[in-house]
């Protein structure tokens, strides 16, 4: 796979973060919004077979479709595949824009599978399908539960007979991708291995959780390995890890602003002890309180984003803790969401609900909040060390 | 087993904590706890409403034992009866038959019905074979009741009712409903509404599910023009507003919202301990905190059943208790939520998650206990104007 390709038709490269977002604000539009935020929902005890609809299939393929045609899925791809010196700033912009539409895609998995097999030199020409939206990467990061992103759990890999064992669960979308990139410990190193879906060795099953959406569970008994499908990791995994969960939290932050958007919207309308709830003191404190807080978060996702394009490579740490803000202001901009449009919050047809579920299975994605913290102290430490080495 | 040490409760007299013993022997006999589980594997949908545990405790009495005997009751305290209700939130046996029909529409008869009313109703209700339910919310007013626009017409000597009820829970297998309607026009909106009974199988009255998030629906209730006699006012005709501010602050005390929030806290605490992360300091440090919190939310709880014992109840007071221990509930959420990971996110209908699963839907029902039974807000603009003289 190492012939030189073409890179996709359009491409973001010369294009700046400002007209990237204007030109994507028209597709995750106020309008449509609504509707993305409940398409795939299932329903509550659906069972590990209930597939979405078929229009919202349609309309997640053409949506997909719609990014790649606009340069997204190769922005962070090398040079010569069409990728962008902007990418990072560019993509924080798009994802923060999909947050109010609470989209659920693969591009997530799809940026950071890409980053990590790009490093690798030997995949351009699957780079440039994934870039074109012809083949999909679904991302497995965990096995138990309780797996950080980091620390993903060990694979077995029979490199003789090029194949892989393992398991892996909470992969987004594993039923409609063409590949899955497991991650995880292979003889003691972190590697990728790529994984053709639809093969005998790979079993997936649909979980029932909270979002009631795509997440699955991978069983991977000695899948066929594909071509090159053994990508070792370990020296780029925490840089493009931090990039991902920096795309994250400005998703979480479009998500703390769509919450937001719905709940000031509600309580202009709703009155009680005679005026509209937004002229109450205390609800529009709260709600100001929390768009400061955003406002400080996506600040922080910009910048550190400008500072990954800039090619130091020191965000790691910054990257850490612009997730665990997003994490906890995701959860709790979704609860407060739900608790101010009152009872009214609580139904399947206040998107509010929506906020809230989806909030808590989509924070965490990259990292638990004590996770991130850990970590995010492990690193300061480190960098605390490392400026003054007298302290070790 | 769980490493929660159960309140003790010192000032219990030793009757008192036999009748505790009692009460939790009950609870935890195998066909309780078969119900129970039971409940767990039900398809979504499949709500709990008059479970067989609830009549095991109303044929001791027990599930109304403040009520006088010849209704159902044993003639005890408040004390006896947030036992009752503080082993039911702590066994996990759910609560919405028990608190709107004893709780909230049996209180008020016993207060305020008539003896016909009374004898009619309260038997039934004690011993955990009717359901009654409550209509105040309104799809245009929950916080502030005085706009409430579901109106009773005279019709005769007595009433046509007309308008719509939301979000009140079991409706759909309720036989009565104290219902809240105006029954008179004029410059202050407190003034003119009266409670009824209403029967909610009669011709002229709709019960619609409304989804919910949570595991068990709200209702819709449409009435429409159904006719009541003079014998279904509860109280006098025109004071329905002093009823409902009166009567509901007395089932305030907190007691059950503890005991809700206290049984989420062990089983997190109980999975940190079994994953090994309660002995990771940054886990334990933080449910320490919260175990911290809910036993001061146990002690302040109790302190507003005794007041009640003695007749003092204190309403800042008991509006502190509501709001310090709902506020407990999202950060024993959250922390779930860190301690299992991922799992924590699998419904108990998800083949691996087994019926053990409840995390994700004590998550789901997370934010009902902030706006039930006067929410958050209301229960601080209390606090700042009857309490701290402010606002
Ligand atoms: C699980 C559950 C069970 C329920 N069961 C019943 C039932 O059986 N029967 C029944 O009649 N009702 C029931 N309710 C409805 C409940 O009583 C109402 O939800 C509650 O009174 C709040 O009213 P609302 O939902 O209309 O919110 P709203 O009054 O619209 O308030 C919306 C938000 O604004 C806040 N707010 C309101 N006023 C102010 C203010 N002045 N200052 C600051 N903030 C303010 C509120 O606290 C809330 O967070 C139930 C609700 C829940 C969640």
């Amino acid at each position: 796979m190492t012939t030189r390709t073409q890179p996709p038709a359009r491409t973001l490269a010369g294009a700046t973060p400002d007209e990237v977002r204007a030109e994507c604000a028209e597709l995750f539009h106020d309008d449509l919004n609504p509707v993305l935020r409940r398409i795939g929902d299932r329903p509550r005890g659906a069972g590990s077979r209930a597939a979405p609809a078929e229009d919202d299939t349609d309309v997640r393929a053409s949506v997909w479709a719609t990014l790649a045609d606009m340069g997204v899925l190769s922005a962070a791809l090398p040079a010569h595949l069409g990728g962008s010196e902007q990418a990072q700033r560019i993509l924080v912009e798009v994802a923060e824009l999909t947050g109010p539409g609470l989209y659920q895609s693969l591009l997530p998995d799809t940026l950071l599978a890409a980053d990590l097999l790009a490093r690798d030199g030997r995949h351009d020409r699957l780079l440039t399908e994934v870039a074109d939206g012809r083949t999909t990467v679904a991302l497995a990061l965990r096995d138990r539960g309780a797996d950080e992103p980091d620390a993903p759990g060990a694979l077995e890999v029979d490199r003789d007979h090029g194949t892989v064992t393992g398991s892996r669960r909470f992969v987004p979308f594993a039923a409609d991708a063409d590949l899955i990139l497991a991650v995880g410990a292979v003889d003691g190193a972190m590697h990728a291995c790529l994984v053709p879906v639809d093969q005998p060795g790979v079993g997936v099953r649909r979980q029932d959780d909270l979002g009631r959406g795509d997440l699955y569970g991978v069983s991977l008994d000695r899948a066929a390995l594909a071509p090159d499908g053994l990508v070792r990791v370990d020296r780029h995994y925490a840089s493009a890890l931090a990039r991902a969960r920096l795309r994250h939290a400005a998703y979480l932050s479009g998500l703390c602003r769509g919450a937001l958007d719905l709940t000031v919207a509600h309580l202009k309308e709703r009155v009680a002890f005679g005026r509209p709830l937004a002229g109450m003191q205390a609800p529009a404190h709260r709600l100001a309180a929390l768009s400061a807080e955003n406002a400080a978060l996506l600040a922080l996702v910009r910048r550190t984003a400008r500072v990954a394009d800039s090619g130091t490579d020191g965000i790691v740490l910054h990257a850490v803790q612009a997730a665990l803000l997003a994490n906890d202001l995701a959860r709790t901009v979704s609860a407060e969401a739900v608790h101010l449009h009152g009872a009214l919050g609580m139904t399947e047809r206040c998107d509010a609900s929506f906020f809230y579920r989806r909030a808590a299975v989509d924070a965490p994605r990259f990292g638990t909040g004590t996770g991130l913290r850990k970590e995010a102290a492990r690193l300061l430490r480190a960098a605390h060390n490392a400026d003054d080495p007298g302290r070790g | 087993m769980t490493v929660t040490i159960r309140e003790p409760i010192p000032e219990l007299s030793a009757d008192q904590r036999s009748f505790r013993a009692d009460v939790r022997a009950l609870l935890t006999r195998p066909e309780v706890r078969d119900e129970l589980t039971g409940l767990a594997a039900r398809p979504p949908g499949d709500e709990p409403v008059l479970l067989e545990t609830y009549r095991l405790l109303g044929e001791r009495g027990w599930l109304a034992p403040s009520w006088p005997v010849e209704y159902g009751g044993l003639g005890l305290g408040a004390v006896e009866a947030a036992i009752v209700t503080e082993e039911m939130a702590l066994a996990g046996v759910p609560d919405d038959v028990h608190v709107l029909g004893v709780d909230i529409v049996g209180l008020f008869l016993l207060m305020e019905g008539t003896e016909e009313q009374k004898r009619e109703h309260l038997p039934a209700l004690a011993a955990g074979e009717r359901v009654a339910t409550v209509l105040f919310t309104e799809p245009g007013c929950g916080s502030d009741l005085s706009g409430l626009a579901t109106r009773a017409e005279p019709d005769g000597d007595g009433w046509r009712l007309y308008g719509s009820k939301v979000y009140n829970m079991k409706s759909q297998y309720g036989e009565i409903a104290l219902c809240a309607a105006r029954t008179s026009d004029g410059p202050v909106p407190m003034h003119g509404i009266t409670l009824f009974l209403l029967p909610l199988r009669s011709p002229g009255v709709h019960v619609e599910p409304v989804p919910s998030m949570a595991d068990e629906c709200f209702c819709l209730v449409a009435i429409d023009g159904v006719r009541l006699g003079p014998e279904s006012v509860v109280g006098r005709v025109d004071d329905g507003w002093r009823l409902m501010n009166d009567l509901l602050q007395l089932e305030r005390t907190g007691v059950d919202f503890h005991g809700k929030a206290r049984r989420l806290l062990d089983l997190v605490v109980e999975r940190a301990a079994r994953s090994g992360r309660l002995d990771d300091p940054v886990y334990a440090v933080r449910l320490a905190e919260l175990d911290a919190k809910l036993r001061a939310s146990h002690a302040l709880a109790w302190e507003m059943v005794h007041d009640l014992d003695r007749g003092a109840a204190d309403p800042v007071a008991s509006a502190m208790s509501k709001w310090y221990a709902s506020e407990q509930f999202r950060p024993v959420l959250d922390a779930g939520m860190e301690v299992g990971g991922a799992d924590a996110l699998l419904s108990r209908w998800d083949e691996e998650a087994g019926t053990t699963a409840r995390h994700e839907a004590d998550y789901r029902m997370g934010p009902a206990h902030r706006l039930a039974s006067g929410t958050s807000e209301v229960m601080l603009y209390l606090i700042a104007t009857n309490g701290l003289g402010m606002l």
